[in-house]
Formats: C-alpha cells, sequence, structure tokens
C-alpha cells in the first residue's frame, strides 16, 4: 500500500461509524420486531377470516347435527382449548404459525 | 474462533429463527455496512436509513445466503441495492443531492479541511465508482469481494478503483505515487 493509499484511508476512517452502537443496533431489531408482529397478526387475521368463511358455508348441514355433537363435543372442545391457550402462553407462539426463514 | 466461524454460526441460528443470533449479526457488521453507505450516499441520515433497511432485508433473506460467503460483502451488496434503488428515484435522487450541499454530514469532531475536499471529490464520482472506492480504498475489500458485493465485472471493479483513486489524489491535490 502507497502513502497516497494510507492518506486515503486515514481520511477515509474519519467519518467511520462506532464500533459499537446499541442504539442503531436496537433500532434495526425492534424494527424486525415491530414487522414480525404485524406479520403474525396479518396471517391470524387472514385465518381467522378463512375459517369463519368456512364456518359460514359448512353451517347450514352443521346446524341440524349441533344438539346432538355439542353434548358429546363439549368436554373435547373444552380440552382443546386449554390445551392450545397453554401452548401458546408456555410458548409464546404456536408451533405451526412459527413462519419458516430457511 | 474466527470472526468467520462465528458469523457461520450466528448465521445458522438465525436461520433456524434466532432473533438474538441475528441482533449479533447486527453488532458485528453495523460499522462496516454504515461506513460504506455513508460513503456511497453522502448523506449519513439516509445511510443509517438503508442500512437498517438493508438488516431487515438480510433477515428476510438470510436462507438465501450461501455457505461460507461473506456476510459482510452479502450486506453491503443488499445495501448498494438499496441505494441504487433510491437513487433511481429522480426526485428523491434531486432532494439528496440539494441536502448533501447545503447539510454538512454530522460529524462529532470538526472536518478537517481534506476531509471535506475527499467528501466534495467524492460526492462526484458516479454511483458505481465510488461504491468500488468505498469498498476497495476505505474498507480493505479485494477487487473480487467487491465485484461479488456489488455484481460488477472485476474488470470493472479494477478500473473503477483506479480512475476514483486518482480523481480523489488530483482532488487533495496529492500525486500518484504509484502502487
Amino acid at each position: 500500500m502507497t502513502d497516497a493509499d494510507l492518506r486515503l484511508k486515514a481520511l477515509f476512517a474519519e467519518d467511520e461509524p462506532p464500533a459499537r452502537d446499541p442504539a442503531f443496533s436496537t433500532a434495526v431489531m425492534e424494527e424486525l420486531a415491530r414487522r414480525r408482529f404485524a406479520a403474525d397478526i396479518a396471517l391470524l387475521a387472514i385465518l381467522a377470516v378463512g375459517c369463519g368463511f368456512a364456518l359460514w358455508l359448512v353451517w347450514p348441514r352443521l346446524a341440524p347435527l349441533m344438539p346432538t355433537l355439542s353434548q358429546g363435543l363439549a368436554p373435547l372442545g373444552a380440552c382443546a382449548t386449554l390445551a392450545v391457550a397453554a401452548v401458546m402462553l408456555l410458548d409464546g407462539r404456536i408451533p405451526v404459525l412459527r413462519r419458516n426463514h430457511g | 474462533m474466527s470472526p468467520e466461524g462465528m458469523d457461520l454460526e450466528l448465521v445458522e441460528a438465525a436461520r433456524r429463527g434466532s432473533a438474538s443470533a441475528f441482533a449479533r449479526l447486527v453488532e458485528r457488521h453495523q460499522q462496516a455496512l454504515r461506513a460504506f453507505l455513508r460513503r456511497t450516499c453522502g448523506n449519513w441520515a439516509q445511510a443509517d436509513d438503508l442500512a437498517q433497511e438493508t438488516f431487515l432485508a438480510a433477515w428476510e433473506r438470510i436462507g438465501k445466503l450461501e455457505a461460507g460467503a461473506s456476510v459482510r460483502a452479502w450486506l453491503c451488496g443488499i445495501g448498494y441495492n438499496k441505494h441504487l434503488t433510491a437513487l433511481r428515484s429522480a426526485g428523491r435522487s434531486r432532494a439528496r443531492e440539494a441536502a448533501y450541499e447545503v447539510e454538512k454530514p454530522p460529524s462529532s469532531g470538526a472536518m478537517t479541511d481534506e476531509r471535506l475536499t475527499l467528501e466534495a471529490a467524492l460526492s462526484e464520482l458516479p454511483p458505481d465508482q465510488r461504491a468500488c472506492v468505498a469498498l476497495c480504498l476505505a474498507a480493505d475489500f479485494s477487487h473480487a469481494e467487491a465485484a461479488e458485493a456489488l455484481g460488477l465485472p472485476l474488470g470493472t471493479v479494477k478500473s473503477h478503483v483506479t480512475r476514483g483513486r486518482q480523481r480523489l489524489l488530483e482532488a487533495l491535490g496529492g500525486s500518484d505515487d504509484g502502487r
């Protein structure tokens, strides 16, 4: 490396950002978390709308069966709801909804 | 562990969805990326915005990073493409040039005359040439690394670095004492 290159390099080094900048790193990670949260909400909203639409489609056939089905399915539904709630509380997120970034 | 080995581990963890591993990658590479974008953009605030956007894009694309590839070069490549996209927007480009003229880059200390001359000379270089100079003369990238990061042919990078270096030295009033 020549003297001219060293001189240029020294001048360039004057505007070097700090090696550690917690404010910048935190800002990046906060924005990342905000975008992931928004994506999760959007996905859940799409799922909810999809499930609602599917229910609306099958409701005419399902409605007559409800009185008999509800007797047997109520305990199972309650257990499933509790299980899902437990998974969400313990894990923070539902594994099947976890996005694959690979 | 070597820096490359550490990067490899962090990239693997980030691919599995580890935000903390990605945060470590941000910490490790923010300096190099921001320095490159500052030199390429001229506008420090915009450079930091582009750096943030670059890291967010990197998180989404980390699965596409080839095994063994340099994380630093990959990030600079994404950042450079984002810079070019911003440049292609004519209105923003004009606004940036105007802002560059009236707004001195923020600095923790007073800028020397030489430093100001360098900034002015750098701003007059074409974007490709400026990026090559920022990587090869300021950040110790090899010509091959810069070519890969910027998506330019190796010969073009060499030529940009030689011409850019010449123009900067001329502006600084120095002599080119050979390579």
